[in-house]
């Protein structure tokens, strides 16, 4: 719109920036791409290739791998630890991605147009950096915190609480779908952070003009979110949603650190499983081929979302 | 112009970085040269300073610098550090030339069969190590090629022994009118008059150790030495529905359903365990001789004792952990001198009197009173051919397995009988390269 009002008028900047371009070629850039190609080598083509090799072998890490054939990728197929644990990144994602992106989001809209507008922008940024707070806090420390938090009987800060109104002590952390709802609220609590930030970053963006203007023209709170908020941040909503769906496939330290992936298995997932079949079973083989599996769900999710998001925007582009 | 200064600086300072860095990794490359030259000894261990081993150690260490002229370059190193990532350092020249290892198929087995620590046999004989050590304690030092202890190669030497036995708050007895168990039915009729006074007898945790090793200690009490020599030497195959293991996982569940231990136990931690007996809450513990040391220092409000798990001949227990020499070890010679100050009586003492339990002392030495009961009620295991080692010894990852299944018993999810065929499919699994 604005291109064809000034098209008349003004010299239009080019689409692309100008490279000089030199007559001898294009060859001599390849030497600035060449410790970058160098390191990808080294550090994710031959190892991701070792760790496809070892796949195929029984290996206890130490001489040579024994080649075994499909052996690992039939029994993955058989194991209900393995199915378990990708079941349980199904919740993960449901903790680290989903709920926090949802709350993020109302929390940014809200710290932006409601609280910043109200209280002046210091309000807002010292309530974002509390939520972001968690995000700083080592994840050791932070289960440290939690495990005294969910102590069982009537030493835990959590029992004790509910013992005021009557509720007798509980086993949070060592009971079936408590364990897992218990590591969900502590990672919903975790990623919070990271959304708001980002979405506040975007919001900077939403020239406030536009909220006026739907105010005047009688939209509320929620109109405004969907049409406004919404519309401008969907490229941040997107990275913030890969990248944290990616984080959820591989989460690994909350585990390790509160349940250790019990009780019974109930909050087993991926990274850990794989961790156990590596460290302690010494089943090099068949760890490999856990995390091979998982590198694969990652990459297709992300071929997933960045397609996905590509579509989008050429429509947007095109106007539908 | 200016940039191109700018640039130059900051080449030049990612040189200088660069050189720092080679210099470094150059220094240490040349510290892992020193060995070698019978000079240096390099030793690692992960006992704590405070323990009785690491007192021990510490002594060793002194007499060694002074007697050999030599000196020790120690690195205190975590158990888990050494459990999990020793295999891969040991292939290389960083290895040291003695090492604390823990005992056992999945550990120190493992090595042996991989080549990475060395046949000792020749300095056990030279040294005349292998008279000091009861033929209980030899068990879990010598292997075979396959790495299944109880075979007729050295590859390590302990110093000190453990034992799992029971845990008694004397006070608490007296007050609810009980005496000191000495026969199971004594220690069941004991569990129930505590259960009946509203005390939760026993200190258990789930998360942890101790709950597999009370469910051995069952399993013990049904069965003899047959049934250890299946399960843990691979004589024959274990029948994962047999009276010994059912009985063990029955009797465990019933520990819980009478309330002899916590319905919260299965996230309950060994640490949290131990100090609900130091602080009196609960009245019995069964757990191993490694918490003598700290109960004597912290469980001071009240008298306590401890014996043999009641009615029981087998005892979970063993040497303790091992001192072995890496393969690539470069001052082997200087490692064998060093074990075998360990071996010495004053160094035994050391480790007796700190609430350990030496395999060598002269019983004269040990002067603390409390000590001297705990090493008269190893020496009556041993006596007794008692010790059974422990349950997650036959295959790597058990431990895990084990903790993860009783978990499963003890919240109800799952009954007695899938338990049992779960432990079984994953130790056939874990042991079927060790047949």
């Amino acid at each position: 719109m604005s291109r064809a009002t000034t098209t008349g008028r003004t010299k239009l900047p080019p689409e692309q920036p100008s490279i000089p371009q030199r007559s001898g070629g294009t060859g001599a850039y390849w030497l600035y791409l060449l410790p970058g190609f160098v390191l990808l080598l080294v550090i994710v083509i031959v190892p991701l290739v070792w760790n496809l090799y070892l796949t195929f072998t029984k290996w206890r890490g130490v001489r040579s791998p024994e080649f075994i054939g499909l052996e690992n990728w039939q029994k993955i197929l058989t194991d209900s630890d393995f199915w378990t644990s990708f079941t349980n990144s199904v919740w993960m994602i449901l903790a680290m991605v989903v709920v926090p992106t949802i709350v993020g989001l109302i929390v940014a809209a809200l710290l932006f147009d409601v609280v910043g507008r109200k209280f002046g922008g210091k309000v807002g940024s010292f309530l974002r950096a509390t939520y972001y707070l968690p995000q700083i806090l080592p994840i050791a420390v932070a289960g440290i915190v939690i495990g005294w938090i969910v102590r069982p009987g009537g030493d835990g800060a959590l029992n004790q609480i509910l013992g005021w109104f009557g509720v007798p002590p509980y086993d949070w952390l060592g009971q079936m779908p408590s364990a897992l709802i218990v590591l969900m609220v502590v990672m919903v609590w975790v990623q919070l952070g990271y959304p708001v930030v980002v979405f506040m970053a975007a919001l900077q963006r939403v020239d406030p003009e536009l909220y006026e203007a739907a105010e005047l023209d009688g939209a509320n709170w929620f109109q405004r979110f969907s049409a406004i908020t919404m519309s401008i941040i969907r490229p941040e909503i997107f990275v913030v949603t890969l990248t944290c769906t990616i984080a959820a496939l591989k989460v690994f330290g909350p585990v390790y650190i509160i349940t250790r992936g019990g009780p019974a298995g109930a909050t087993l997932v991926p990274a850990y499983y794989a961790y156990q079949e590596f460290f302690t079973k010494r089943n090099v083989g068949y760890g490999a081929t856990i995390a091979t599996v998982l590198t694969i769900v990652v990459v297709i999710v992300s071929i997933i979302f960045i397609r996905v998001q590509n579509s989008l925007e050429r429509k947007e582009r095109a106007g539908l | 112009m200016a940039r191109n200064t700018r640039r130059t600086k900051a080449l030049v300072a990612m040189a200088a970085l660069t050189a720092t860095g080679v210099a470094l990794s150059g220094c240490t490359a040349g510290s892992g040269d020193d060995g070698g030259d019978g000079e240096t000894l390099k030793l690692w261990h992960y006992e704590g300073a405070d323990s009785a081993m690491g007192k021990a150690w510490a002594e060793a260490i002194t007499i060694f610098e002074e007697e050999t002229g030599a000196t020790v370059e120690f690195e205190e190193k975590s158990f888990e550090q050494i459990q999990k990532t020793a295999s891969q350092v040991l292939d290389t020249d960083a290895a040291p030339d003695l090492m604390e290892f823990n005992k056992g198929n999945a550990t120190a087995g493992f090595l042996a069969s991989t080549g990475l620590i060395a046949d000792i046999s020749d300095a056990v004989e030279e040294y005349g190590w292998d008279e000091k050590l009861a033929p209980s304690l030899q068990t879990t030092a010598k292997y075979d090629e396959a790495g299944v202890m109880g075979g007729d190669t050295w590859f390590g030497v302990p110093n000190y022994g453990e034992f799992v036995g029971v845990y008694y708050n004397e006070d608490a007895f007296a007050e609810a009118g009980l005496e000191i168990p000495t026969t199971y039915e004594e220690f069941v009729a004991v569990l129930d008059a505590f259960v009946a006074q509203g005390v939760t007898p026993l200190a258990e945790a789930g998360a942890e150790y101790p709950l597999g090793q009370l469910w051995y200690q069952l399993a013990l009490l049904e069965g003899d030495r047959g049934f250890v020599d299946d399960y843990q030497l691979y004589k024959d195959e274990v029948d994962w529905q047999g009276p010994e293991v059912t009985a063990a996982t029955e009797t465990l569940k019933e520990y819980v359903d009478k309330g002899y231990i916590a319905s919260d136990v299965s996230s309950v931690k060994a640490e949290d365990a131990g100090v609900s007996f130091i602080n009196g809450t609960s009245p019995i513990f069964v757990s191993g001789s490694w918490w003598f040391g700290r109960f004597v220092t912290e469980a001071t409000g009240f008298d306590w004792s401890m014996a043999a798990f009641p009615g029981a001949d087998l005892s979970l227990g063993s040497s303790g952990n091992l001192w072995v020499v890496p393969e690539n070890a470069a001052n082997a010679d200087l490692a064998y001198e060093f074990i075998d100050i360990t071996m010495r009586p004053e160094i035994q003492a050391i480790i007796g009197n700190n609430g350990g339990l030496p395999v060598a002392a002269d019983t004269a030495d040990i002067t603390d009173e409390k000590s001297a009961e705990l090493i008269e009620t190893f020496n009556g295991v041993l006596e007794a051919d008692g010790l059974s080692f422990y349950p997650d010894w036959p295959a790597p990852g058990f431990y895990d397995v084990i903790v993860q299944e009783l978990q499963g018993l003890v919240t109800g999810v799952q009954d007695v009988k899938t338990t049992n065929t779960n432990l079984g499919e994953q130790y056939d699994e874990g042991t079927a390269e060790y047949r």
